[in-house]
């Protein structure tokens, strides 16, 4: 298998765009203050939207930054400086519950890994078929609303659903509360 | 196809008719707008249609579980009152819509041709599940329940769409027969697997059990049936249930059955585990509600035998055990929401079998209704429950499953204990609960219920044929 049909300058780019993936995606589970997590999470959003552009999706990766990095990320910091979280939390987790997700975790992590260093990946009938405009909005529309309607048509249920679920639950609601 | 257009206008229709200070109008329109959506259903029998370029596919099999969850639904709506007995705290319009809203979500799960649409019709069924669990808002058991199953529900979504991402990169295709045919092609050796493929069917399997809510993935059930209003439990237990199996059974019998030798062993386990665990715990029940909530479980678990066995008949026994056990459901639960409010302890409604005492001496029809719907959940001769074991008992005998057979049979000697708890507590106990009023609709379905369990097991073949 040859794995330098791509240019090599596209190749390091991947591996630096990887890495800084990986290693804000860990800080922002590592990371004692919420809000830093939260903003390691937008990084984390940003690389993922480079590696959009890597593999020629350059619509999606518009659309991940603006509504994930932008408006459902500023959501998120705001609840969280509104609720005011930052002062630490007693740790709640017992330790064999957190050997028992090391374990669980490190076992998924062992199948992906070995899943992924099997799979073969036809590098020539990938370039075969490559068309710059893949990513372009025309064919993502022509395929989203010509082969795709009824599950896009259908989405709409689905957020429907939550709005009024939302609305409904949100509502202030008067008396006691009981248990 | 038809049938979720029409309930997804009727879900806004229902929100409309909310603006209407006559709250009497929602329950018998929602009624209205379900049979009309089953009318709709059943004008499709004998025709074959692939709908939007391969997205969804109306056949027989689709109208049967179809019917089936409409039924089930009609069914919990003629026992819900209109919930009206709280003026200033429910919202019946909004709870009617979203009931139709989610069975829109899982008629898509029982017709979908595109895993696309699997998701989709989950995700609508998952999201409006949440928001009823959630509805009594006044309620920390409620609301606790809601979030838990929102939580654990949003991470068993995000294991299935990985799931499908991955079977996606090792096919190539979302279409579940273009999945099938590579699958097919694959044990004949034209093309090269990879492990991604196994991964992928692991991790939509895992998906699918969580919603199902078979062993390890049930660690919810329990709290959330709990927390959740009764209606609410019993419309959950019966649709989710229904579509769950339906899209599990579609999935590995049409995409995955080239993989059969690799998945079976699997299901084979859990299929055992679940038994012995939901089982074994809803002995130690106290209350009525949590030991139904692990009754369903087990026959989580007896369904997931017959999926495992995967015999040409499976459909028919899963059609007619989901239908059985819905029935009985609902009945159960009907009996319940009626005795528990009447006898309150501390304020908020007994749900625990002390609740039941004495019930036969002033309401026989609810102690019977009771009876025969435990007896069916058991599994006893002579009631629609006996049928569904024993056919998917059958499919596992045919198949070989003995390690699973040999476990069904022993825990089903254990369910007959706790179902007839409540039935005991009913019959034998004293205890003073005075006559209660039941509103006509409520009796009729009652009857409706009761009538049909004991017709379907005298007679299995009314449904069995058509299935």
């Amino acid at each position: 298998m040859t794995y330098y049909l791509l240019p090599k300058i596209i190749m390091n780019i991947w591996y630096f765009l990887t890495a800084l993936t990986l290693l804000s995606a860990l800080m922002t589970i590592i990371a004692k203050n919420p809000i830093h997590s939260v903003l390691y999470l937008v990084f984390t959003f940003f690389c993922i939207s480079g590696h959009y552009v890597l593999l020629n999706a350059q619509f999606l990766m518009a659309v991940n930054i603006i509504v994930y990095a932008g408006a459902i990320m500023v959501l998120f910091l705001f609840v969280i400086m509104m609720l005011d979280l930052r002062k630490n939390m007693p740790d709640s987790k017992s330790n064999l519950t957190k050997l028992a997700g090391a374990i669980l975790g490190g076992t998924l992590l062992v199948i992906f890994i070995g899943t992924m260093r099997k799979a073969s990946f036809n590098q020539a009938t990938i370039l075969e078929n490559y068309t710059s405009q893949t990513g372009m909005v025309e064919s993502l529309g022509k395929i989203l609303y010509r082969d795709y309607i009824l599950p896009f048509e259908l989405v709409s249920v689905l957020f429907f659903v939550a709005m009024v679920g939302a609305v409904m639950l949100g509502k202030r609601e008067a008396g006691e509360r009981n248990f | 196809m038809n049938s979720i257009i029409a309930l997804s206008l009727f879900g806004i229709a229902n929100l409309f008719l909310g603006f209407l200070n006559n709250r009497k109008i929602l329950m018998p329109a929602t009624l209205a707008f379900i049979l009309f959506a089953l009318g709709l259903n059943l004008a499709d029998w004998n025709t074959e249609v692939l709908w939007f370029n391969n997205m969804l596919r109306t056949n027989n099999l689709s109208v049967n579980f179809t019917t089936v969850i409409l039924v089930a639904t009609l069914l919990v709506v003629a026992i819900s009152r209109g919930f009206g007995d709280d003026e200033e705290h429910s919202h019946p319009a909004e709870y009617y819509a979203i009931m139709l809203f989610s069975v829109v979500g899982a008629i898509m799960m029982v017709t979908f041709e595109n895993l696309l649409m699997l998701f989709i019709g989950l995700e609508i069924l998952s999201v409006s599940m949440y928001v009823l669990t959630g509805s009594d808002k006044r309620n920390l058991r409620s609301n606790e329940a809601a979030l838990k199953y929102f939580l654990m529900g949003a991470f068993a979504t995000g294991i299935l769409l990985f799931g499908v991402a991955l079977v996606y990169g090792a096919t190539g295709s979302f279409s579940i027969y273009g999945i099938g045919n590579f699958v097919t092609e694959n044990r004949m050796g034209q093309s090269e697997i990879t492990p991604m493929l196994y991964v992928g069917i692991l991790l939509i399997i895992i998906g699918l059990l969580f919603k199902v809510s078979a062993a390890p993935f049930h660690f919810w059930t329990p709290d959330v049936y709990e927390g959740a209003p009764t209606i609410f439990t019993a419309f959950m237990s019966t649709v989710v249930k229904t579509a769950g199996f339906a899209a599990l059974y579609r999935l590995l019998s049409v995409s995955f059955v080239g993989e059969y030798g690799k998945w079976v062993y699997l299901l084979y386990f859990l299929c055992a585990a679940t038994l012995i665990i939901a089982n074994i715990t809803a002995v130690y029940q106290q209350s009525f509600k949590r030991m139904m909530a692990f009754s369903s479980i087990s026959h989580a678990g007896y369904l997931l035998m017959t999926v495992t066995s995967n015999q040409a008949t499976t459909q028919s026994s899963i059609l007619f055990y989901s239908l059985a056990y819905s029935i009985a459901t609902v009945t159960a639960f009907a009996v319940m929401i009626l005795v528990s409010e009447n006898k309150t302890s501390n304020g908020k409604p007994d749900e625990s079998f002390d609740a039941f005492k004495g019930l036969a001496k002033n309401n026989p029809l609810l102690a019977f209704a009771l009876a025969v719907s435990m007896l069916s959940l058991a599994g006893i001769p002579l009631t629609a429950g006996f049928w569904g074991k024993f056919f998917i008992f059958s499919d596992a005998f045919k198949r070989g499953l003995i390690l699973d057979l040999i476990v069904a049979v022993l825990m089903s000697a254990v369910g007959v204990y706790y179902y007839f708890k409540p039935i005991i507590a009913s019959y034998m106990k004293e205890g003073n609960i005075q006559e209660i009023t039941i509103k006509p609709i409520y009796k009729l379905t009652l009857i409706i219920t009761t009538i049909l369990t004991i017709l379907l097991g005298l007679m299995p073949d009314l449904v069995k044929s058509i299935f």
